[in-house]
């Protein structure tokens, strides 16, 4: 009977312990936090992608296209110097031609 | 009208206006949070998992409600989530249920570690087993519950929240007050053993 009656005010004072529940406050950073979390990801993007609009992708590709095409012109216009040509200079250069080969001898 | 053009701002990701959404909502999302589960960490993150939720859904959002209406709904569901991921007893106690086992409340099981600044030194334990018993409750007893005699609210708010009617949010606290009071009757009764 007593043990019942002890129970019975076990139960009660447990029931009223969350009214005596303090307030809690959140974090003082907590909404820093969130807005970073929040806008992070966005900034990250929008940088990237922000400045460099479709307008602008389609110049730089303009851009490397020309630049591709003429220096395949001049790679074509500096082959049609002759092979000949080539080799004499080069031997000149590093006197590795018979012709101009003077002789202690002579 | 004002409330619409906060809406919109949202809308559109507006830094300001999650700036002030915060400033308004971070106490009240935290206390619902906390009243669900009460540890100071876990709350904080699910309460900022509420904050991400809106941001992510709020084109979703009608207007059908209240914004903090639709927040608090968040809120709720989040904690449920939270708390069904980590309750890994529950399974164990539907299996019990199955074979028409008492479930004696155990401490060790509990699906978080009580860190709850708010409850003073001299409840603690009793705070513990308080929170143990609510642990215990289906879903919507548990919700009504937390919500009105944890987080404070008032049974016009639970109802929107919880999207019921005021008589069978009245049936769930009453249910809820009387499973909670077996619950706690078993516990002790154990515990004199």
């Amino acid at each position: 009977m007593e043990n019942n009656k002890n129970i019975k005010n076990k139960v009660e004072s447990t029931l009223l312990a969350m009214d005596t529940m303090e307030h809690v406050n959140v974090s003082p950073f907590f909404k820093d936090k969130t807005m970073q979390l929040l806008f992070a990801e966005k900034e990250a993007q929008t940088s990237v992608r922000g400045w460099f609009t479709p307008k602008l992708q389609l110049a730089t590709l303009v851009c490397v296209v020309v630049l591709n095409v003429v220096a395949f012109t001049q790679i074509n216009t500096s082959e049609s110097l002759s092979y000949d040509e080539n080799i004499n200079q080069f031997a000149e250069t590093y006197r590795l031609s018979t012709s101009s080969e003077t002789s202690f001898l002579n | 009208m004002e409330e619409q053009d906060f809406i919109d701002d949202l809308k559109a990701g507006k830094q300001f206006a999650y700036a002030k959404l915060l400033n308004e909502f971070q106490q009240k999302v935290f206390a619902t949070c906390i009243s669900f589960v009460p540890n100071k960490e876990d709350a904080e993150d699910i309460a900022q998992d509420v904050f991400v939720e809106v941001f992510n859904s709020i084109n979703k959002f009608k207007g059908n409600s209240k914004l903090s209406t639709w927040i608090y709904r968040i809120a709720t569901n989040k904690c449920l989530g939270f708390i069904r991921k980590r309750n890994t007893k529950k399974r164990f106690a539907f299996l019990q249920s199955i074979m028409g086992n008492e479930i004696p409340m155990d401490k060790t099981k509990y699906f978080t570690e009580m860190n709850h600044p708010g409850v003073l030194l001299e409840n603690k334990e009793k705070s513990e087993t308080l929170f143990l018993a609510i642990n215990q409750l289906p879903d919507a007893q548990r919700v009504v519950f937390t919500l009105s005699k944890v987080d404070g609210m008032n049974n016009q708010e639970i109802c929107e929240i919880t999207e019921k009617s005021l008589s069978s949010v009245e049936a769930l606290m009453f249910r809820a007050k009387k499973n909670l009071q077996i619950s706690l009757e078993d516990f002790y009764k154990n515990d004199m053993k």
